[in-house]
């Protein structure tokens, strides 16, 4: 699944660190959904889409492999 | 790239410890083997000091922890190190117990049997401990890291077993005892920690 998450990290000047500590995950896991290796949970997804103040929607597109 | 040898802030390194920790235990085995000592009051007296050694390196591992130079962090991987360094005294006292107990004679059946059960129990603490680790961690991705790292342990483990099994029935290759194949489930973890650093770019939690 990709995603636009460093781009928006970048826009708001957090390391991988900053955005991890702001989800309560490691740095680690912030890398594996950045680089695209890991899709997170729902609950995840939403908590993320709340930090940007965005919808899942607008983070998150599907992958050529996902789509119709 | 952290460097995993570096002391932690405020102290040693946590090999530095367990390093100290297992040196202890080889001079305590060595003291055993060549027979330096035989009185069971001086080897429980010995024994303590590399359990003593458990408190520091645990402090040591926390604190790398805290430093955030290690994978993951948070409460649930600082109480899986503790029951791993616990289990892990625990076994190595054990077996040491068991070592001399052998070593000084043929002691009752009874005996035997509780001093050869004491290392596998303290085993099934670190089972216990990975179980507790992936109940307990927040992280949704570093606990799939160590599912999936048991996962490929366990697999690894079962197949190795069963082919020695067929093996050994077969009379090509010598019996083992049964606790190999909880070795074998621990070099397992490796394999799967190796494979989670090739598909997700981290080692796990494990």
């Amino acid at each position: 699944m990709k995603n636009c998450l460093k781009v928006l990290r970048a826009e708001n000047d957090w390391s991988q660190q900053d955005l991890a500590n702001r989800l309560g995950v490691s740095r680690q896991s912030v890398n594996a959904i950045e680089t695209g290796k890991y899709d997170p949970s729902l609950p995840l997804a939403f908590k993320i889409a709340d930090i940007f103040a965005m919808t899942i929607e607008d983070i998150f597109e599907r992958g050529q492999e996902e789509g119709e | 790239m952290t460097n995993e040898n570096a002391p932690t802030s405020g102290g040693h390194s946590p090999w530095f410890w367990a390093g100290l920790m297992l040196a202890s235990y080889a001079i305590i085995s060595a003291l055993i083997v060549t027979k330096a000592i035989e009185q069971t009051p001086y080897l429980i007296f010995l024994i303590l000091v590399p359990l003593g050694l458990t408190f520091p390196l645990m402090k040591a591992a926390n604190r790398r922890v805290d430093d955030g130079s290690c994978l993951g962090k948070g409460e649930a991987q600082k109480r899986y190190i503790k029951r791993v360094a616990v289990s892990t005294s625990a076994y190595l006292a054990a077996f040491a117990l068991m070592t001399f107990a052998t070593a000084s004679g043929d002691p009752p059946i009874a005996l035997r049997a509780f001093l050869a059960i004491l290392p596998g129990l303290a085993i099934i603490g670190i089972f216990w401990a990975i179980g507790r680790l992936i109940v307990e961690e927040q992280d949704e991705f570093m606990r799939m890291l160590i599912v999936r790292q048991s996962l490929v342990a366990t697999g690894f483990a079962l197949s190795a077993a069963s082919i020695w099994g067929f093996l050994e029935a077969a009379d090509v290759v010598p019996h083992l005892d049964a606790y190999w194949v909880a070795v074998a489930w621990f070099a397992g973890l490796g394999l799967g920690a190796i494979m989670n650093r090739v598909q997700y770019g981290t080692w796990g939690a494990v």
